[in-house]
């Protein structure tokens, strides 16, 4: 029988690993589940307490009588659908495989590695999506092609700001302001410039951080759950902010 | 004519939840899963208000119930979580327009303070549009998440490679 791999490194792993997947947008739970499956794989017991900024975790080796305790930054990372999935995958992999921790920490370094979607591609489809949006809200072509010419703007904004490491909530106050006075224009046709405007500023909703609140909440892990939520309504609060900016500007016309 | 109203409801739904969902990094091979459940989730909800009367929050939540599951059943071709399918699914069903109505009659009520009727008329209308967005809000992610509660097993080891 292969040697057991020692504690230390998988508890170093497991933190890292956790840590990840905590900041990239898992709710609680998979994260709790994942590092305790990785845990379980190579024979020691994961005990895990999560917040929104830290992880304490202790494995315990039933063998030895041996702790490993760590305690883990969680760093904002942005969210990552495919990490998600990927890591997932890995912690079901390492115990269904019984896999050496270097092949599962190869496997981790390649995910972490793998090149996110094209920022233009993504441009392009948020454009799109924001287009559609309106068009479900009931805007017609042409109001469709001023969000979804206003949606680049702001989009393209975001990602450079956010490129440049531009503190989030004025990234999301700038973006907002940005895509809605571009949508303003639709002001000056004769069109449905109101769904424009509402329109336009709607591809900033943090979407992932909502529903991974409610569904922390539900599941008993009400403090993320709930620090999960402040973010998202702070990040809300910049988007309404923005609006309100152009909305002052324009406000005569609309009424 | 109904038939094109839904279809067409339903694939402006679809590219609204790829789109948004194309920010969040999802895995290549979910974007047809997550175009599939946004269309169907929004049809559904569409037809309820449209057709049946029913109020949005309630729509919303069978919308969502109905992504809900089929997250949980595509999941395991999809080899994803069920979140990395349901979200961006549900995106296109947020309810902006009561977001936007809420945003606006707070800065008209402040634009508004000396004038009695108005400030009214408009607090009124701040908190109405608050409780609709709050409360489908609220639904759309509990509808969603309530497979993953009925099939806990399931829905943890979507993920799993089958042998």
């Amino acid at each position: 029988m292969e040697e057991k791999a020692r504690l230390s490194d998988v508890g170093e792993f497991i933190s890292e690993y956790s840590a990840h997947m905590m900041g990239c947008g898992v709710h609680t739970s998979r994260v709790i589940r994942s590092a305790r499956r990785i845990g379980v794989a190579y024979g020691y017991d994961v005990k895990i307490s999560v917040f929104q900024r830290t992880i304490i975790l202790t494995l315990f080796d039933r063998e030895t009588h041996e702790h490993f305790n760590d305690v883990v930054e969680v760093q904002p990372l942005p969210i990552s659908f495919e990490h998600n999935a990927r890591l997932s995958a890995l912690s079901w992999k390492a115990f269904d495989e019984h896999l050496p921790l270097s092949a599962v920490k190869e496997e981790y370094q390649r995910v972490l590695e793998s090149p996110a979607i094209h920022p233009f591609f993504v441009l392009m489809m948020v454009g799109i999506a924001n287009a559609s949006f309106c068009r479900l809200f009931g805007g017609d072509w042409l109001s469709m092609g001023i969000v979804f010419s206003s949606t680049v703007c702001g989009m393209f904004l975001r990602q450079k700001m956010t490129g440049a490491g531009i503190n989030n909530y004025i990234v999301f106050v700038v973006s907002a302001f940005i895509a809605s006075l571009c949508a303003s224009a639709s002001l000056i046709f004769d069109t449905t410039s109101e769904t424009a405007i509402t329109t336009s500023v709607l591809f900033l909703v943090p979407g992932v951080p909502l529903i991974n609140g409610v569904i922390d909440i539900l599941e008993g892990h009400v403090m993320t759950g709930v620090s999960r939520l402040v973010q998202a309504g702070l990040l809300i609060i910049c988007i309404a902010i923005g609006l309100s900016f152009t909305l002052l500007l324009v406000k005569d016309s609309l009424l | 004519m109904i038939v094109v109203d839904i279809l067409s409801d339903a694939l402006f739904a679809a590219l609204a939840g790829v789109g948004f969902g194309a920010i969040s990094d999802p895995p290549m091979r979910a974007f047809r899963f997550i175009a599939v459940l946004a269309a169907v989730g929004h049809a559904c909800r569409y037809c309820l208000m449209t057709y049946a009367g029913i109020d949005i929050s309630t729509a919303s939540f069978i919308g969502a119930l109905s992504i809900g599951f089929g997250a949980l059943w595509l999941g395991k071709s999809a080899r994803t979580p069920m979140t990395v399918l349901y979200i961006p699914a549900l995106l296109p069903m947020i309810p902006g327009k009561y977001a936007y109505n809420m945003v606006f009659s707070q800065i008209m009520f402040l634009q508004n303070l000396g004038n009695a009727v108005e400030r009214t008329r408009y607090m009124e209308m701040f908190f109405s549009n608050a409780m609709v967005t709050c409360t489908v809000v609220f639904m759309l992610a509990v509808g969603a998440t309530l497979p993953m509660f009925i099939f806990p097993a399931r829905a943890a080891s979507l993920t799993r490679v089958k042998y």
